[in-house]
């Protein structure tokens, strides 16, 4: 309770005659870029380097706003002698942006990286047609996608740096005793490929590589245990890829 | 001729006083308050700051088509934006700015009367406003306007009673030829029961009951669109113009200050009017909307007892200094 | 109000024995002014009682009221003029629009405006603005106003006169206005307990009369004023 009757007008004075002193918030956007969030969702980008046609986001998509048309190709075998391997082409990819309600569910379904969020947000047209962004003008998107931010501090390490340091440690482990304990998992193999994983998640820009490496979790348990070391030591049960699975 | 020459010039100088002051202080209110809340205003109109929105405003009423209501009191209707805005218009030329002839449209005897009995008339305006809109939320408007004037004209009156009975005289000029320092802290009571009974006239925020456009959407101007509803919102700044200027006058000292009360006694009373309209905006953008039976209460169980208790003072100072 | 009647009188007196003395074939400016304007003024009182629209009839009297006003400032009266415009334009005239708003007052005319009794009332007004008239013109026969001169109803002067010659009655009507002011409230008052204490006893009296299925529509009235506009408002929202 205000011991003096009026005090609290008196307050309530202060309180604009201070906000007037300060600077005011406004932003005066044509003029002044806003500067979003580095994780705003603007538009959507399409890297269609790593799009293998799944489906998956048009599927999910809560408003069908995305248009995948694609065919089949065979590739001729690699080794003479091998089996000819078919493969998915794109032939359209669109998204309905007047449709779209920006929920990012096909971002978050893509299991190759393929789109991404971009912060640009002037793609207004007079034509709602014109809103339909096809595949060149989504690939354009992606050029304005930024580097993801940096985790916060005491963030938990990413899952493909934390395995690639995992064997990388290990593998200067087994190189600083190479003789008193003999372990046969971690040759070079492994070391390279977590390596490039990280890169490859953080900036697909720079990896034109279609698709294999970015997600592993997705190929499936069957063929990761395989690849990596850490699985190949214990007995390959089935307990242990499906924690990992979960985890990512 | 000359004397003509004279009159014509005074009251050329009035008018464009009167459609020019009400425009800064809209403008300025536009800007204290986008800043009293963390905003810009307005900023593109004019390039600079947006000086020139109000200008832009203007232009823009004056385009759109006056409608008036088919089932409206067609004539009272359309001439009650002018019953609204010219009272101050007439008030503007009783005001004193400087000491002399000179400074003042045209003194007037009883000059207190004068402006309390023409600003009562300005709100008649409201009210024929009000009733020929045939609009429900008007006629709202109108009876909200009507009971807020009754409530308020009285502390008003009293108060301007007080300063007279101060001064020994009802001419404005004269009050401010008998004004002393220490009238200051005297009638301090009496100023600040003046200036809210005042603004509860303009309706002004808080006092805005009459208008609440979020109830009634705008009171009795509603039906109202184009230069006419333009007229409403003119006589709304004209009437902030006028009442800052009388409270400087009557309470303030006009053109008396610390130095320079010669030559520079008209801009004494324009800062301080200009003050005074800073606190109009300011309490408007801190204040919430007062209810109707808060709005009674208010003046007449604190404005009334105050303006009577300062009258009382004035009565026993006045005896005792003789 | 006395003051202002006072002056009415007064002005009126004086204005014929100006004729009287000028002559009427070399009229002043300001004479032909206060006549102008007298006719425009005694117009307007007449639209006011015989028009139809009551809220017309309330604004025409404002410009009734208004012209009577300058009436006052052509006779150099101006403290009475202003108190005019403050008191009547700027209060009564306020008050009575709050109070047309109030009831089912329409846009155009209302057809139950008319009083049955017109020529009586006329019979009234000329009688008594035939004796008003008279007592004036009787009052103030040789009364002489100097219009060039130094005003003669300034705020000092009327204040002067007001509260040397004239303190008695101006008291006693001080004292009128306070009693009726005190009675209203006590009757206001009044009205109240019994609006909150609930019928005990006037219910089995309406019951009792033989117009019970009108009794719904009396309360409004009978119940006293607070009621009776509180449901007036409801229904004045056309």
């Amino acid at each position: 309770m205000a011991p003096i009757p009026g005090s609290g007008l008196a307050k309530g004075l202060a309180v604009t005659l201070r906000t007037m002193t300060r600077k005011s918030v406004t932003e005066q956007y044509p003029e002044v870029q806003p500067d979003l969030p580095p994780r705003t969702r603007g538009v959507i980008g399409l890297f269609e380097e790593n799009c293998t046609v799944c489906m998956l986001c048009a599927r999910e998509c809560p408003d069908w706003c995305i248009y995948i048309d694609s065919h089949k190709e065979t590739v001729p075998a690699a080794v003479p002698g091998g089996r000819e391997r078919s493969r998915n082409v794109l032939d359209r990819f669109a998204i309905d942006f007047s449709l779209c309600m920006y929920c990012g569910i096909c971002i978050e379904v893509c299991p190759f990286d393929a789109l991404f969020w971009s912060p640009e947000f002037e793609y207004a047209e007079t034509d709602i047609r014109e809103l339909t962004h096809e595949r060149d003008k989504l690939r354009e998107w992606m050029w304005t996608v930024p580097a993801p931010p940096a985790l916060d501090p005491g963030a938990e390490e990413p899952k493909e740096i934390a395995a690639a340091r995992k064997s990388a440690e290990k593998l200067a482990a087994a190189q600083a005793e190479p003789v008193a304990e003999p372990t046969p998992g971690p040759a070079p193999g492994p070391a390279p490929k977590p390596a490039v994983e990280p890169g490859s998640a953080q900036n697909p820009n720079t990896d034109p590589a279609p698709g294999p490496a970015p997600k592993p979790p997705a190929p499936g348990p069957a063929s990761e245990p395989a690849a990596e070391p850490g699985p190949v030591q214990k007995p390959s049960t089935d307990p242990a890829p499906k924690p990992q699975e979960g985890d990512s | 001729m000359n004397d003509a020459l004279d009159v014509a010039l005074r009251l050329l100088i009035v008018f464009v006083v009167f459609l020019t002051f009400p425009l800064i202080v809209g403008q300025t209110e536009h800007k204290v308050m986008a800043h009293m809340q963390g905003r810009l205003g307005p900023m593109y109109a004019g390039g600079f700051h947006g000086w020139a929105q109000l200008v832009a405003d203007g232009v823009k009423f004056a385009q759109k088509e006056d409608v008036v209501p088919a089932g409206a009191d067609r004539r009272i209707f359309q001439l009650a934006p002018a019953v609204a805005l010219l009272p101050y218009l007439l008030v503007l030329l009783a005001i004193p700015i400087g000491p002399g002839e000179g400074a003042v449209g045209e003194v007037i005897d009883a000059g207190v009367f004068f402006v309390l009995a023409v600003m009562g008339v300005g709100v008649l305006g409201s009210l024929m406003a009000g009733w020929a809109s045939a609009n429900k939320f008007s006629l709202l408007g109108g009876l909200r306007t009507a009971a807020q004037l009754l409530a308020y004209e009285l502390p008003m009156l009293l108060t301007a009673a007080s300063v007279a009975m101060a001064a020994g005289t009802v001419s404005l000029p004269g009050i401010l030829d008998a004004f002393e320092w220490w009238w200051l802290p005297w009638q301090i009571v009496g100023a600040i029961v003046f200036f809210v009974a005042g603004l509860a006239e303009l309706q002004r925020p808080p006092f805005d009951m009459p208008v609440a456009d979020s109830e009634i959407i705008f009171g009795a101007y509603t039906e109202y669109t184009g230069l006419r509803f333009a007229l409403f919102l003119l006589a709304e700044y004209a009437g902030i113009i006028v009442l800052c200027g009388l409270t400087t006058v009557l309470f303030l000292g006009g053109w008396h200050g610390p130095w320079g009360a010669d030559g520079l006694g008209w801009v004494w009373t324009l800062l301080k009017a200009a003050v005074l309209a800073f606190i109009v905006i300011w309490l408007r953008v801190t204040y919430p909307r007062l209810r109707e039976d808060q709005l009674q209460r208010l003046s007449w169980t604190l404005l009334v007892p105050l303006s009577l208790a300062q009258i009382a003072l004035t009565g026993i100072v006045k005896v005792v200094i003789q | 109000m006395s003051p202002a009647a006072a002056a009415a009188t007064a002005a009126h007196s004086m204005t014929t024995a100006a004729a009287e003395s000028h002559g009427f074939l070399s009229p002043t400016g300001v004479e032909i002014a206060f006549l102008l304007v007298g006719l425009v003024t005694f117009g307007a009182a007449l639209v006011t009682v015989t028009t139809k629209q009551l809220v017309h009839a309330a604004l025409w009297l404002v410009v009734t009221l208004g012209g009577i006003a300058v009436e006052y400032l052509l006779l150099t009266a101006e403290f009475i003029a202003w108190v005019q415009v403050l008191i009547y334009v700027g209060s009564v005239v306020v008050l009575l629009l709050f109070g047309l708003m109030l009831t089912k007052a329409p846009i155009g005319r209302s057809p139950d405006a008319d009083s049955g009794n017109r020529w009586a009332a006329l019979a009234v007004a000329v009688a008594a603005a035939a004796a008003l008239v008279w007592v004036v013109v009787d009052a103030f026969r040789a009364t002489w106003i100097d219009l060039g001169g130094p005003a003669a109803g300034s705020t000092e002067a009327t204040g002067a006169s007001l509260f040397q010659n004239w303190v008695l009655p101006f008291e006693a009507l001080s004292v009128l206005l306070l009693a009726a002011l005190v009675g209203a409230i006590v009757l206001s008052r009044k009205a109240k307990t019994e609006k909150s204490s609930p019928p005990v006893n006037s219910r089995p009296a309406t019951g009792s009369s033989p117009s019970v299925p009108d009794s719904r529509n009396h309360p409004v009235e009978r119940n006293g004023s607070v009621k009776g506009t509180e449901s007036a408002e409801q229904e004045g929202g056309r």
